[in-house]
């Protein structure tokens, strides 16, 4: 690793760090770094209330998804090798929140529900994906997965319309017991995902001289995709569909610290973490006592960066992947 | 290595190969020529095993390919192909490292040591940190040549590797080739300039429409009825002065 991406490592460290201390303090209640410290001496205070009930698992939740958003996208985008490949673009994310809504609907009693059941629609979203003739050419790849984020978020509309509870994708209202799920899911996704890293440097070789040099390309592919489909729908599970934080990290991410793989995964683990804590803070304290959803903040900010990637950068550099 | 009668043709096309049998003596640099749509690189591709025979097999030391487990294979078969291979950037190192991962499992990082003496005895020391996108055409295919090395293969192929490369590098490449073979080193390669072919090679495959014209060395190949008819245009063979015998096709 280059001193260069050290700076940068050192950086996004430095604002997570500044942005967990003021979303501490920061909400519909201002609490200064004095009372923060002092409430969380006192137990029956409102303030200890405030800090340690809602704004730290929305902290630890916002983390957490952020980062794991990144790594998934940053996974995708190699094993597609398509620089905007991500699971929100592609329809995952949105297959998992339809399912999760019709687990909710059809099959209440089903232990570990809202996981379980986006799990499934993640794996039907990306099994249409890589069957037929989607992964022979990115332009196609990403017009088939827009077309199946549309479709799913469609039929989410129409079971949704008449049922009570609607995904909203906001990390308000997080319990402890929602935190410590996404934590143990997030952290197990995660450190797989540092120690395959180097898997998806090797897809930047063509299959057939990753075959030459004896690497089993379906295996590495099938792990890595898996692998950034179960960190997206494990957000999706918990907190709901979030998107463009798989293609805007990363894409900075190779940007600052290189083309490796090594370090384009934990720096983007950082960054994501810190984007996603920023929007959200952001999000509840613009409009106070309002607040703007993650998703919506991240529309907001994500939607024009995919443009300007695409407008001014080297766009499509992926080929087809078989 | 040695073709029994093997036959290989692509779904709903007529090219393809019919029935060819032959060897590729060990240690020596066998060339495949033929015309335009002769099924060479078709063969190439048999050889490393990125098609299977359709009939027939395809020997290496007495076993047929497919015996070979993948990363047995990829200690024995190097390729080096002219097709573009790579979808994002990679420093030449890192290019380098990648011909050694048939000796590693897939989580082990390949130690740099085994990685240095391929890039300087390719010479790219000081581009080694360097994007292989931002280097020549010679120095990619050095590069590129420098990973297949350090796979330590027994067998080395080369797709048409002179194709990119200025006459000074196709010197220098050829040289390399005969001095690898004469270490022992069995090269198998694809060459579209004729007369290159004869000089490099101790043994020539002529190959026409899917099948094997005929084999053998360069002096028992060189005769102008043959060529012509194998290639459908006049041939004539002049002895150049400092050059020897060269091979010229003659207008219609």
């Amino acid at each position: 690793m280059t001193t260069h991406a050290n700076w940068w490592y050192g950086g996004v460290l430095v604002l997570v760090v500044l942005t967990v201390l003021l979303a501490l303090m920061a909400g519909t209640v201002w609490i200064g770094p004095a009372q923060v410290l002092h409430a969380l001496g006192q137990p029956n205070s409102q303030a200890f209330v405030t800090v340690f009930s809602l704004r730290i698992p929305r902290i630890l939740s916002s983390l957490i998804c952020g980062g794991s958003l990144a790594v998934a996208g940053a996974l995708f985008q190699a094993v597609f090798r398509n620089p905007i490949a991500d699971p929100s673009i592609l329809g995952i994310s949105a297959a998992a929140d339809f399912f999760k809504l019709g687990g909710a609907m059809l099959l209440p009693w089903l232990p570990g529900r809202n996981w379980v059941m986006a799990m499934v629609g993640g794996l039907v979203a990306l099994a249409i994906l890589t069957s037929g003739r989607a992964l022979a050419n990115p332009y196609r790849l990403i017009i088939v997965g827009v077309a199946l984020d549309a479709t799913f978020v469609g039929l989410q509309q129409l079971l949704s319309s008449g049922a009570t509870t609607i995904s909203h994708s906001t990390f308000n209202g997080l319990t402890w017991g929602d935190t410590t799920t996404l934590l143990i899911l997030g952290v197990l996704g995660l450190a797989v995902a540092l120690v395959i890293a180097p898997w998806a440097n090797y897809l930047k070789l063509t299959d057939s001289a990753l075959q030459n040099v004896g690497v089993p390309v379906s295996v590495i592919r099938w792990s890595l995709l898996l692998l950034g489909m179960y960190l997206a729908v494990s957000v999706t599970a918990v907190v709901g569909a979030i998107p463009f934080v798989g293609i805007v990290i990363p894409n900075i991410a190779r940007r600052l610290v290189g083309h490796d793989y090594q370090t384009v995964l934990p720096f983007s683990m950082l960054a994501g973490a810190w984007l996603m804590l920023a929007a959200d803070t952001l999000g509840r304290t613009v409009i106070v006592p309002s607040e703007i959803s993650a998703a919506t903040m991240m529309a907001v900010i994500g939607g024009p960066f995919v443009i300007i990637l695409l407008q001014r950068g080297r766009g499509f550099h992926g080929m087809s992947t078989r | 290595m040695e073709c029994q009668r093997v036959s290989y043709h692509y779904p709903r096309q007529t090219q393809g190969l019919t029935d060819l049998t032959g060897i590729f003596p060990p240690g020596k640099v066998t060339t495949i020529i033929g015309p335009n749509g002769a099924g060479k690189s078709t063969l190439l591709k048999l050889l490393a095993r990125q098609l299977a025979p359709q009939t027939g097999q395809i020997l290496l030391n007495d076993h047929p390919l497919e015996q070979f487990a993948p990363k047995e294979f990829a200690q024995q078969i190097a390729m080096v192909t002219q097709h573009h291979q790579l979808y994002d950037e990679m420093t030449v190192r890192e290019v380098v490292a990648t011909g050694r991962l048939p000796y590693h499992g897939l989580l082990q990082a390949v130690p740099a040591a085994e990685v240095t003496p391929y890039v300087t005895a390719a010479g790219l020391t000081s581009l080694a940190d360097q994007m292989i996108q931002e280097l020549s055409g010679g120095q990619q295919q050095r590069a590129w040549l420098a990973a297949a090395l350090a796979q330590e293969p027994s067998v080395l192929l080369l797709d048409e590797p002179t194709t990119y490369l200025d006459v000074r590098y196709q010197q220098q490449l050829m040289t390399q080739m005969r001095r690898l073979a004469a270490k022992g080193l069995t090269v198998i390669q694809v060459l579209h300039d004729i007369n290159q072919a004869f000089r490099v090679s101790d043994w020539l495959w002529l190959l026409q429409e899917g099948r094997l014209v005929t084999t053998g060395t360069p002096d028992q190949l060189r005769d102008a009825d043959l060529l012509a008819q194998t290639f459908a245009t006049q041939v004539e063979i002049v002895d150049v002065p400092r050059l020897g015998p060269y091979i010229v096709q003659l207008p219609e």
